[in-house]
């Protein structure tokens, strides 16, 4: 009963003027980018960060959040109108949506994205709710050594998740935290890294690194990779599919929410893996597999519920945890700090109206996406038209002043572009940069619960092994790190499975890319 | 992406051995009462073995090195020296002027659009951007000499 009451609370947050205004703008923003290639989530978050300074915490989660589930219901259309994925997330809805838009069944296709996204967006959210709750109260047990291997067991599953390399992923993970060393010293409150500079006291400014690494670095890649984009020229009509289609796709549609849902819980593992999985999980429970890439239902059904599921599900380790599993939600991680808020599982007891306002705010926001990405669907298909050479200085020009914003400063708008060269390098060699914001995020934290359990223990570093809920993290830690062996298998198996992806200009929130 | 890997490793390498040598200016401390420079000279450790790691697994992966298009990368680096050329006269120029310049430069250069394109764009942003952020959310963007 208590979760009823808890939930009305929430609803009396997310319902007043101003939180419905926010909820429709983040979902708005979220369709808008999700629509556009060439600019993900995690950049977009990046960008609208410092707007957030100004209204109160609640709020700007909703905002934020909005965007980045909102986006998971965008990223479809261009997946399903041209073949070309609006985010990563839907790079596999290309394959039979495309061909669904080509036998006259765009509607169809659309339609049953978009029901598909609603669904697993509500049932994810039931599960956030009931399962965040417990997972809090257990992690309010925690001391620092269960933290430290809490957070050595995030960052493995981020550098294990993120990217085609888990060498690659740890080094960016790696590189992070040395960043994160910068500026002051999480015990004694000294300075170290600075070199004298001032402006570096207080460390990198987490905001201008993000946007350099996501805003600039992606608009760099994507002028080497010059987007071109032709919508499929069809009228879209017959938006409702038919009885049959309903029937073959309700049971995609409830796996995908499913395991999109618990795949988006572990950190690393978001949207993009989940959508994967699900495709080639369906593929093979198909009495027809061969029709899938020729315009199955059950292709656009599973992987566009499965990636909703997974968008609601990571929100679980942040709110419970303090732990962001992707790039987008360490975004908001940061929006919460800002405001002075530590996301953990201190958040659900100290600041309830946080917690259960977004959780309303989630019921409400995919309700609005539903009739914003079905009715309104031909407004999307005109955004789609807009070239990217004349929205590329526009997202440029945004990240510029965003990153002067912050602090008023010249110094911060270099910094911003230095990392924005570094984001555009990182990529070009193949690392992802998610990886590296998290544990840029997550480094103090990880030093100071390091230090403290050697000095709780007195440098017995068994601390980390004889306490039973520790000694478990870490050895799942050490688990996934000998993994390669078993990630090796699945991406052999996973291409055969899901077969080649067609469509460049893959954009977008590849913070929590999978093996493809 | 063989040699490429390898190349990075061995860049990786040289950044951790900085990172080492810094974090050992540090006070290390001791095992019972790590110091400030324990984090970071472990975490640079770790770094250069990922590196070595990376290393090992371009010299010996059997993968053929792939070749890349020659793609636009010139165009990309000439618009990283503008965005540095940017940051530098931003406070002498001002946001207004810098900015035209730089969506002229995108709208011409990067991926070039017809000229009263460009320059209606680069017109439109840069003042519209100013009314909106100077003006309206009063964000202090430098005037530069010319509104001054």
């Amino acid at each position: 009963m208590e979760v009823f009451y808890n939930l009305a609370t929430g609803f009396a947050v997310a319902l007043t003027p101003i939180n419905l205004l926010y909820c429709f703008l983040g979902s708005f923003i979220g369709t808008a980018i999700g629509v556009l290639p060439g600019l993900g989530p995690p950049a977009t978050i990046a960008l609208l960060l410092p707007v957030t300074y100004g209204i109160p915490a609640t709020s700007a989660v909703i905002l934020l959040a909005g965007i980045f589930y909102g986006a998971m219901y965008g990223g479809s259309t261009t997946s399903i109108l041209l073949n070309i994925p609006g985010e990563a997330a839907s790079v596999v809805t290309c394959l039979d949506g495309y061909q669904m838009a080509r036998q006259g069944r765009a509607g169809a296709a659309l339609a049953i994205s978009a029901f598909g996204s609603f669904i697993a967006g509500t049932l994810s959210i039931v599960g956030l709710m009931l399962l965040a709750p417990p997972l809090a109260a257990f992690a309010l047990k925690f001391g620092p050594p269960e933290n430290f291997a809490l957070l050595v067991l995030g960052l493995m599953m981020v550098g294990y998740l993120a990217g085609a390399s888990m060498t690659k992923g740890l080094m960016m993970a790696c590189l992070g935290l040395l960043l994160g060393t910068v500026g002051l010293d999480p015990i004694m409150g000294t300075q170290r890294f600075t070199y004298g500079v001032f402006k570096l006291s207080d460390g990198f400014e987490f905001i201008l690194v993000a946007m350099g690494l996501f805003g600039i670095g992606e608009v760099l890649v994507n002028v080497e990779q010059s987007i071109k984009a032709e919508v499929f020229q069809t009228k879209i009509r017959g938006l409702l599919p038919n009885r049959e289609e309903w029937r073959t796709a309700a049971a995609p549609i409830t796996r995908g929410s499913l395991l999109g849902f618990f795949i988006g819980v572990l950190p690393g593992g978001g949207a993009i893996i989940s959508s994967f999985v699900s495709y080639a999980l369906e593929k093979k429970l198909s009495k027809h597999p061969e029709r899938f890439g020729k315009g199955a239902v059950e292709g656009v059904a599973a992987p566009e519920a499965a990636n909703n599921g997974a968008a609601t599900g990571s929100f679980i380790p942040l709110l419970t945890l303090g732990i962001p599993g992707n790039a987008s939600i360490a975004m908001i991680f940061a929006a919460l700090l800002i405001h002075g808020v530590r996301p953990g599982p201190l958040l659900l007891a100290e600041k309830p109206e946080i917690f259960w306002g977004l959780v309303a705010s989630m019921y409400v926001g995919n309700l609005m996406l539903l009739i914003l990405n079905l009715p309104l669907i031909g407004l999307w298909v005109k955004l789609l038209r807009l070239p990217y050479p004349l929205l590329a200085p526009l997202i440029l020009v945004s990240v510029l002043i965003g990153a002067y914003s912050v602090n008023n400063s010249v110094f911060d708008v270099g910094i911003t572009v230095a990392f924005g060269l570094f984001g555009y390098l990182i990529r070009k060699f193949n690392f992802e940069p998610a990886p590296l914001v998290l544990a840029m995020i997550l480094g103090p934290q990880l030093e100071a619960s390091l230090r403290r359990s050697l000095i709780y223990s007195r440098g017995d570093l068994g601390v980390f092994f004889e306490r039973p809920i520790a000694a478990t993290l870490m050895a799942l830690a050490l688990l996934m790190l000998l993994s390669p062996v078993f990630r090796w298998l699945v991406s052999r198996k996973l291409p055969e499975i899901v077969g080649p992806v067609s469509g460049p200009g893959v954009a977008g929130d590849k913070s929590d890319v999978a093996s493809k | 992406m063989v040699r490429r890997d390898a190349a990075v490793a061995a860049l990786t390498l040289a950044f951790g051995a900085a990172a080492l040598y810094q974090s050992s200016e540090f006070p290390f401390g001791t095992i019972r009462n790590p110091g400030q420079g324990f984090f970071p000279w472990w975490t640079s450790v770790v770094l250069n073995l990922l590196a070595l790691v990376l290393l090992v697994q371009a010299l010996t992966s059997r993968s053929s090195i792939a070749q890349e298009a020659p793609g636009r990368i010139a165009k990309v680096a000439a618009l990283l020296v503008v965005l540095g050329t940017y940051t530098f006269l931003l406070d002498p120029l001002g946001y207004p002027l810098c900015t035209f310049l730089l969506v002229l430069f995108m709208l011409r250069v990067t991926d070039p659009q017809r000229w009263w394109v460009a320059l209606g764009m680069a017109a439109i942003t840069a003042v519209g951007s100013y009314v909106v952020f100077a003006i309206w959310l009063s964000v202090p963007l430098p005037r530069g000499s010319l509104l001054d």
